[in-house]
C-alpha cells in the first residue's frame, strides 16, 4: 500500500493508513456510481477539515479495488459533457464492505480499551 | 494473491497503453472538473486551474503508483528487456540467423537421437507390468539356446511362477482371399500368448485356453494396421474367414493400435504341438512368459534351477541349464545398445561444439558491445539489470534454436525413421512425444547456462573508463584469450569425432572386403512357401523344386537356378548334431538343405569329391556334401584325414507330418567354406543335404542373371505363375543387397558417427574462422601500421596462420589424447582394426588439419588485402 502525501503546510492529517479503500467503497455504497472526481470531492466534504487528500491518489486505488472485483467500471458523460469512467459497487463490493466495516469496527474497539484501560 | 487479481494484473501488462491512455483521459476529466467547481465558486481561471491541479497531488508520481499498483513489476521488466533484446537481435540479424541456426542443428539432431535412445533403451515396453516380462532359455556352455517342447511344457506347469508363458514361432503364409496372392507374415503362439503381454483385443477376442490343442478350430487375430489395410477398418471382420495357404482361418480378433504394428507378423494363430515334437531333443522353442506378480527375477531362477535338477533324468542335454532374463534385456542387442550410446555420445559433442561456438559468437558480440553496457551502467542500471538483460538476449536466442530446433529434429526423426526402424525392436515407437520435448527443454537450459551466462557475466565486468578510451583498437586481451581456448577445445572434440569416424570406416571398409566364399554379383534371391494343404507330401515338393528349376533356368537371361534353404550370410536356421558312427563324441554342425545348382550359382569350389548332384535323390542313398571348415574339424576331432567316403549320422528335419529322424548319410564331397553367420563371423562347420531328399516347405530361389538382375524378375514371376500361381514371391532382393543387409549393424553407427564427425569438423572450422575474422578485423590498425613500416603480406599472412596454427595445433593434440582414451568405447564394435590404428588417427588428424587450414586462410589472406593509408586515415 502507498504512502499518500501529506500536505504539511496545513494543520490536517493524511488519510489513516489501510483505510483509504474502505472509504471508497463506503462511498459508492451510500451515494451510487460515481467518477473519480466526485468520489475525492465527496470524501473531502465528509472529512471535511480532518484529512487532506491528494485527490489523485485515489486512482491507484480504485484500479486496484477494480482488478479484486470490488467495484465496476462504465463509461459515462461528465457534467463538462467529458467521457468518463463511473465506479459503482460489485456484489462482491459490497460484501468485502461490510467485512472491512466489522474489522474496522473491530481494530477501533480493540484500540479503545486499551485507551480506557490507561485512564 | 487470488487468482483472479493475478489474472487481471497479467492481463494489464499487455493491455498497458490502452490502461495509461485511459488513466490520462480521466486525469483531464478530473481537473476540469475541479477547475469548473473552482470558477463557479468564484475563482478567476488562472486562480481555479491551479487549485485544481494542487488538491490534484503530483499526476507523475500518482500515474507510477498506478502501473506500480496495477500489474506485476519484475514480469515487466523481463517483458521490456524481451522487447529490447528482440529489437537488438533485429538490429544484428547475422548473428541471430547464425546463432538460432547453430542450436538449432546442435538440440535437433540430439532430440532426434534421445527420441531413439529413449524409445529403445530408457522407456518402458509399451505394455503393463512390462518388468514381469521375461525370456525363458536354455543356458548352454556359450550362452542361450531354444528349449525343447516337452521342456517348454513343463515350463508351462509352473504357475507359481508364471501367470502365462507362451511359445512363439514365425510363420509365412500365401494370403489368397483377393486376386493374386500375397505373403504375408505372422507368428504362430501358444494360446496365452497376449496374457503374456496383456494386450486385449480391439475387436473379439485373443486365443482362448485350449485353441492351441491339437483338433481345434482354425482361428487368427489380425494386428491393427493389417485390419486396417487388408479389411478397410471393417468392423464385421469378425467370423470372416481369412484364407491363409488355401485354407481358411477364422478371424476372431483385432488387435488394437500400437507396438504390435510395429511387428513384422500380420496374423497370429494357435502353435498346435504335432506328436513328433514332443519330444527333448529339438531344442527349437524361444517362450516369452510374464513372471506372477511377487515373483522376482531371482526367486524365478531359483525355482526353475530347483526345476532343472528335479528334470535331470530326462534331459538329454546334461550340461544345460534353465535361465530366465528380463524380455526388455533379450529384446535389444549389445551391438544395437552400443551404437545407440554411440551415437547419442557424438551427438551430445556436436551440441557441445555447436554452443561453443555461440559462446565464441556471443562473446565476440559482447566486446564489442562493451561501450553500449558502460554506457548503460555508467546511466545507472545495477550490474545485475545488465546480466538480466544479456541473459535475456541469450533466453530469446535459446527459445527460437530451441523451437526451430525441434521442428529441425521431428524433420530427422522422420528422414531417419525408415532407416534405423529395421534395426530396432518392434516395441520401439519413434516419435517427437512428450519426453523428448522434456529433454529438449533440459539441453536448453543446459545450453543457456553455457552460453549465455558466461558471455554476460564477461561482458558486463568491463569499467566504463576503460570500455570508453579503448576505443575500437586493440583485440580485448582476456576476452580473446578465452575465445582461443573455445576453439582449441572445439578442434578437439571434433578430433576425437573424426578419430572416431576414420576407426569405423576403416572398420567398415574390412568388413566390406571380407570374402563371402560366394560370387554375389548377378544374383537375385527371393523367398516361397508351399502351402502344406497343396503339398502335403515329399515327393509333391520335389516335383514342384524340378518343375521350377527347369522353368527358371529355360527363362531368358538366366545363367543358373538353384533352391536352398537359406541364404549366404543370413545364418543357418538348423542346427544338429553329428556322429560318427561308434564314436560317443558329436558337433554341432549347421545343416543346410541344397539343390544341385546352389554351388554353381554361387560359384563354391568343389574341393575333394562331388557336389550335390541331380542323382542324389529320394530313395538314393542319403548323402552330405560338408566345407572346409568341417572338413578340418573332422580331421581335429576324430583324425579323420579325408572325410570323403565315410558314413556319418546327423538328425534330419522331416517334412509337415513327418517327423524329424536320425539318417545316416555318406560323406560325398567337400566344398570352400561360404560365410554363413554373417562377414565378421568365423565360418562355422555346415553340412550340405540335398534338397530332394530332405525338402522343405519353406526355401529360397537363387537366379545367377546374365543381365542386370532386375531386369530378369519379370520372367521369374512369370514361370513361378505358370508352375502354381498360388505360390506368392516374397524378399526379393539382390545378393548385393543381402550382403549390404547383413552389415547393417556395423553401417549404421560408422555413418551416423561419420556424419556427426562432419558436422563438427565445420562447426570447429566456422569457430576458428569467426575467431580469426574477429582478430583480423581488431588488428586492421596494427597489420597497417606493419605494412606501412615494410611488411610484405607474406609476412601478414604468415602472421595470421601462426595463429590459426597454434590453435589447431593444440586441438589436435588435445583431441588425439582424448581420442586415445575414448576409442577404446568403439573396441566391440570394430572389425580387425585396433581402437588405436595408427593410418585412422593419422587420417582422421590431416582431415582436421586441412579443413582448419581452409577455414583460417579466407581471413589471412583477407589480412593482407588491407590498405594501410585507409586504416591509418581512418583510425587516426
Amino acid at each position: 500500500m502507498q504512502m499518500l502525501a501529506v500536505n504539511m503546510s496545513e494543520n490536517k492529517t493524511d488519510v489513516p493508513y489501510g483505510t483509504l479503500d474502505l472509504i471508497i467503497l463506503k462511498t459508492l455504497d451510500t451515494m451510487g456510481p460515481m467518477h473519480g472526481y466526485r468520489i475525492a470531492r465527496r470524501i473531502e466534504q465528509v472529512a471535511e477539515n480532518f484529512v487532506r487528500l491528494n485527490q489523485g491518489s485515489i486512482y491507484p486505488a480504485l484500479i486496484r479495488l477494480e482488478q479484486q472485483g470490488w467495484i465496476g467500471t462504465k463509461w459515462g458523460i461528465s457534467e463538462t459533457k467529458r467521457k468518463v469512467k463511473f465506479y459503482s459497487l460489485t456484489r462482491t463490493g459490497l460484501k468485502q464492505l461490510s467485512l472491512e466495516v466489522a474489522k474496522w469496527e473491530r481494530s477501533t474497539a480493540l484500540v479503545a480499551r486499551f485507551l480506557e484501560a490507561e485512564s | 494473491m487470488n487468482p483472479r487479481l493475478a489474472l487481471a494484473r497479467l492481463l494489464a501488462m499487455f493491455r498497458k497503453r490502452k490502461l495509461d491512455r485511459e488513466l490520462q483521459e480521466e486525469i483531464l476529466v478530473h481537473l476540469e472538473l475541479a477547475e469548473h467547481d473552482a470558477l463557479s465558486r468564484g475563482l478567476m481561471p488562472d486562480e481555479a486551474r491551479q487549485a485544481a491541479r494542487r488538491n490534484f497531488g503530483g499526476i507523475e508520481q500518482m500515474k507510477e503508483d498506478q502501473r506500480d499498483n496495477r500489474s506485476v513489476r519484475w514480469m515487466e521488466n523481463l517483458l521490456r528487456d524481451f522487447r529490447y533484446g528482440l529489437a537488438s537481435l533485429a538490429r544484428d540479424p547475422g548473428f541471430a540467423a547464425i546463432t538460432i541456426g547453430l542450436l538449432a542443428l546442435g538440440i535437433g539432431a540430439n532430440s532426434a537421437m534421445f527420441s531413439i535412445v529413449d524409445a529403445v533403451l530408457l522407456k518402458p515396453l509399451p505394455f503393463p507390468n512390462p518388468e514381469r516380462l521375461v525370456r525363458v532359455w536354455e543356458s548352454t556352455p556359450n550362452g542361450h539356446n531354444g528349449t525343447t517342447t516337452l521342456t517348454f511344457l513343463d515350463w508351462k506347469r509352473q504357475t507359481d511362477i508364471f501367470e502365462a508363458l507362451s511359445a512363439e514361432g514365425a510363420f509365412r503364409a500365401a494370403l489368397t482371399t483377393s486376386g493374386d496372392p500375397a505373403r504375408v507374415s505372422g507368428k504362430v503362439v501358444s494360446a496365452d500368448y497376449f496374457e503374456v503381454f496383456g494386450v486385449k483385443a480391439q475387436i473379439g477376442r485373443t486365443f482362448a485356453p485350449g485353441e492351441d490343442q491339437p483338433g481345434a478350430a482354425r482361428v487368427v487375430v489380425l494386428s491393427h494396421a493389417f485390419w486396417r489395410t487388408h479389411f478397410a477398418a471393417d468392423p464385421g471382420v469378425l467370423n470372416r474367414d481369412l484364407m491363409l495357404d488355401g485354407e481358411p482361418h477364422t478371424v476372431i480378433g483385432v488387435l488394437p493400435a500400437g507396438a504390435f504394428d510395429r511387428d513384422e507378423a500380420v496374423v497370429w494363430k494357435p502353435m498346435i504341438f504335432a506328436p513328433d515334437q514332443m519330444n527333448r531333443r529339438q531344442h527349437w522353442l524361444a517362450p516369452v512368459g510374464r513372471l506372477r506378480a511377487g515373483v522376482s527375477l531371482d526367486q524365478a531362477r531359483a525355482k526353475m534351477n530347483m526345476l532343472r535338477a528335479s528334470l535331470d533324468g530326462v534331459i538329454v542335454q546334461k550340461k544345460w541349464g534353465f535361465t530366465v532374463d528380463p524380455f526388455m534385456q533379450m529384446l535389444v542387442g549389445d551391438t544395437l545398445r552400443r551404437s545407440i550410446y554411440l551415437a547419442f555420445g557424438a551427438v551430445l559433442l556436436v551440441l557441445l561444439i555447436a554452443c561453443a561456438n555461440v559462446a565464441n559468437l556471443a562473446l565476440a558480440k559482447g566486446a564489442t558491445r562493451r561501450k553500449e553496457m558502460a554506457v548503460r551502467a555508467a546511466l545507472g542500471a545495477s550490474r545485475g539489470r545488465l546480466i538480466a538483460q544479456l541473459l535475456t538476449e541469450s533466453l530469446i536466442l535459446c527459445l527460437f534454436g530451441g523451437a526451430a530446433g525441434v521442428a529441425f529434429g521431428a524433420l530427422l526423426l522422420h528422414l531417419a525413421a525408415p532407416w534405423v526402424a529395421a534395426s530396432l525392436p518392434f516395441t520401439a515407437d519413434l516419435s517427437m512425444d512428450l519426453r523428448v520435448l522434456v529433454f529438449a527443454a533440459f539441453a536448453l537450459m543446459a545450453v543457456l547456462v553455457l552460453v549465455g551466462l558466461l558471455p554476460s557475466l564477461r561482458s558486463s565486468f568491463g569499467k566504463l573508463s576503460s570500455a570508453l578510451n579503448q576505443g575500437p583498437r586493440g583485440s580485448s586481451g582476456s576476452n580473446a584469450t578465452m575465445r582461443r581456448t573455445i576453439v582449441i577445445g572445439e578442434v578437439a572434440a571434433s578430433v576425437i569425432l573424426i578419430c572416431g569416424a576414420a576407426l569405423l570406416f576403416k572398420s567398415l571398409a574390412k568388413l566390406q572386403q571380407v570374402d563371402a566364399g560366394v560370387r554375389i554379383d548377378h544374383v537375385i534371391t527371393m523367398s516361397a512357401d508351399l502351402p502344406a494343404a497343396a503339398y502335403p507330401t515329399p515327393d509333391r515338393a520335389i516335383r514342384f523344386y524340378e518343375a521350377i528349376v527347369q522353368r527358371l533356368q529355360a527363362a531368358p537371361g538366366v545363367e543358373q537356378a538353384a533352391l536352398s534353404q537359406g541364404l549366404p550370410l543370413q545364418g543357418v536356421q538348423w542346427g544338429e548334431f553329428l556322429n560318427l558312427p561308434g564314436v560317443r563324441e558329436s558337433l554341432l554342425v549347421r545343416l543346410k538343405l541344397v539343390d544341385p545348382g546352389y554351388f554353381s550359382a554361387f560359384q563354391i569350389p568343389v574341393q575333394a569329391g562331388r557336389g550335390i548332384e541331380s542323382r542324389d535323390r529320394a530313395g538314393a542313398t542319403p548323402v552330405v556334401v560338408i566345407n572346409e571348415e568341417l572338413a578340418k574339424q573332422l580331421s581335429r576331432t576324430f583324425g579323420i584325414p579325408s572325410a570323403v567316403g565315410r558314413t556319418v549320422s546327423i538328425g534330419v528335419p522331416g517334412y509337415g507330418p513327418i517327423p524329424e529322424s536320425l539318417v545316416t548319410l555318406q560323406i560325398v564331397g567337400a566344398i570352400g567354406n561360404e560365410r554363413t553367420a554373417g562377414l565378421n563371423a568365423p565360418p562355422e562347420l555346415v553340412a550340405y543335404l540335398p534338397l530332394a531328399q530332405v525338402p522343405r516347405q519353406d526355401f529360397k530361389i537363387v537366379v545367377r542373371t546374365r543381365s542386370a538382375p532386375s531386369a530378369v524378375m519379370p520372367a521369374i514371376r512369370e514361370a513361378m505363375h505358370q508352375i502354381d500361381p498360388n505360390v506368392p514371391l516374397g524378399d526379393v532382393m539382390t545378393m548385393e543387397q543381402v550382403r549390404e543387409n547383413s552389415i547393417l549393424w556395423a553401417r549404421q553407427p560408422t555413418w551416423a558417427v561419420g556424419a556427426f564427425a562432419g558436422v563438427a569438423a565445420l562447426l570447429a572450422a566456422l569457430g576458428l574462422y569467426g575467431v580469426l575474422a574477429h582478430s583480423v578485423t581488431q588488428q586492421r590498425r596494427e597489420i597497417g601500421i606493419r605494412m606501412a613500416l615494410g611488411a610484405g603480406s607474406g609476412d601478414v599472412l604468415s602472421h595470421v596462420m601462426r595463429s590459426a596454427f597454434a590453435m589447431l595445433a593444440l586441438g589436435l593434440a588435445v583431441g588425439l589424447a582424448g581420442a586415445f582414451i575414448l576409442t577404446r568405447v568403439l573396441k566391440t564394435l570394430l572389425f580387425q582394426v585396433s581402437a588405436l590404428d595408427p593410418l585412422a588417427l593419422a587420417v582422421a588428424c590431416v582431415l582436421m588439419a586441412a579443413v582448419g587450414i581452409l577455414a583460417s586462410w579466407i581471413p589471412a589472406s583477407r589480412a593482407t588485402h588491407v590498405d594501410p593509408m585507409t586504416v591509418l586515415r581512418d583510425e587516426g
